[in-house]
């Protein structure tokens, strides 16, 4: 039994791993949302676009009569949303001195030139700054 | 000897699940990675901003629907509106909207998410975009350019507050049915697209 073991937990940690260090596409996450809840949200909250507070606030309120997938996905997607939104804007964060150091050609404000050379891979990048980046999806 | 073959159809279970764990997604993300840089690429290449005005260009659009000149009466006659947007780099997305409303349909849902990918990729990071709405050619004019205007704004709308790109990056118009993606067939669904054109570097 000891094989079996072994490879389902390396199973487990390789789902486990890259579910933890790369946050989900816009694409996906709202496709999820409209694919889960289409019937849901033409029943019960027509007329009210994909909006993080409106249309969340809509499905949380009829949660009762959503259909179990539905209701099982939507906060999912929502949640995956917002985690992709904060690791995007933690890079600039957690990457400062990175920036400063690695890319000093880089005209200072310039986000797209910034990351991209961040994403060359320069030697000595910070751990927490590589993080960022894989966690945002960047790389 | 009983246990042995028990463990050995475990590890085969597993294996073929490893296999289908690893095989499956590759193709779907392979396809959705094909059509987002389809998006990219037709973006990139701005080589000088226009000098766009786009409170002036909703202006011109108005105008030209009050002056009802019989030159332009038909939509398969009309000459485009804004034909500068044309050369700029650009896509169109095929969004659908609830009938007569600014109102995304969730099959669209997915579509608008990767608009926003698409504006986030670092080769974009830099440029501002003008989402510009239209519609087809059934129903009174002035009401499609109206429609088409709460389209557009709605789109930025979604980008903005549930996607957090900035506004700064971001300018929305309707065109109605005053520039038609195909002119040739002014009832066509193509027509009702969304573009979304780089018009300029961010502020």
């Amino acid at each position: 039994m000891g094989p079996v073991r072994a490879l389902f937990s390396l199973l487990l940690i390789a789902a486990w791993s890259s579910a933890s260090a790369e946050t989900m596409r816009f694409e996906d996450a709202a496709g999820i949302l409209g694919t889960s809840c289409a019937k849901d949200i033409d029943d019960n909250c027509r007329g009210v676009n994909l909006d993080a507070v409106r249309l969340k606030d809509c499905l949380y309120r009829n949660q009762d009569v959503l259909s179990s997938q539905c209701k099982n996905d939507y906060g999912r997607a929502f949640d995956a949303i917002q985690k992709r939104v904060a690791a995007r804007s933690a890079v600039t964060k957690l990457c400062e001195r990175d920036v400063a150091k690695f890319c000093g050609s880089v005209p200072k404000g310039d986000r797209g030139q910034a990351l991209n050379c961040l994403l060359a891979g320069p030697r000595g990048m910070t751990i927490n700054c590589g993080k960022a980046l894989g966690e945002a999806g960047y790389r | 000897m009983r246990s042995g073959r028990k463990c050995r159809r475990g590890i085969g279970l597993l294996m073929v699940a490893l296999i289908g764990f690893a095989a499956l997604p590759a193709p779907a993300q392979a396809q959705a990675g094909g059509a987002a840089d389809e998006w990219l690429n037709k973006l990139a290449g701005l080589e000088t901003a226009p000098d766009l005005d786009v409170a002036a260009l909703r202006q011109q659009a108005m105008d030209r629907i009050k002056a009802k000149a019989k030159a332009d009466a038909a939509p398969i006659k009309r000459p485009p509106i804004a034909p500068e947007l044309l050369r700029l780099p650009q896509f169109a997305a095929d969004i659908q909207f609830d009938e007569d409303a600014a109102v995304v349909r969730p099959e669209s849902y997915r579509m608008v998410g990767r608009i926003a990918d698409t504006l986030y990729h670092p080769s974009l990071l830099g440029y501002r975009f003008l989402i510009v709405g239209h519609t087809v050619s059934t129903g009174r004019r002035e009401n499609n350019l109206t429609l088409s205007q709460r389209r557009a704004d709605v789109i930025r709308d979604m980008l903005i507050n549930t996607f957090k790109i900035s506004p700064k990056r971001l300018q929305a118009v309707g065109l109605g049915e005053e520039q038609m993606l195909d002119s040739a067939h002014p009832a066509a669904p193509v027509n009702q697209q969304v573009q979304i054109v780089t018009v300029g570097l961010a502020p």
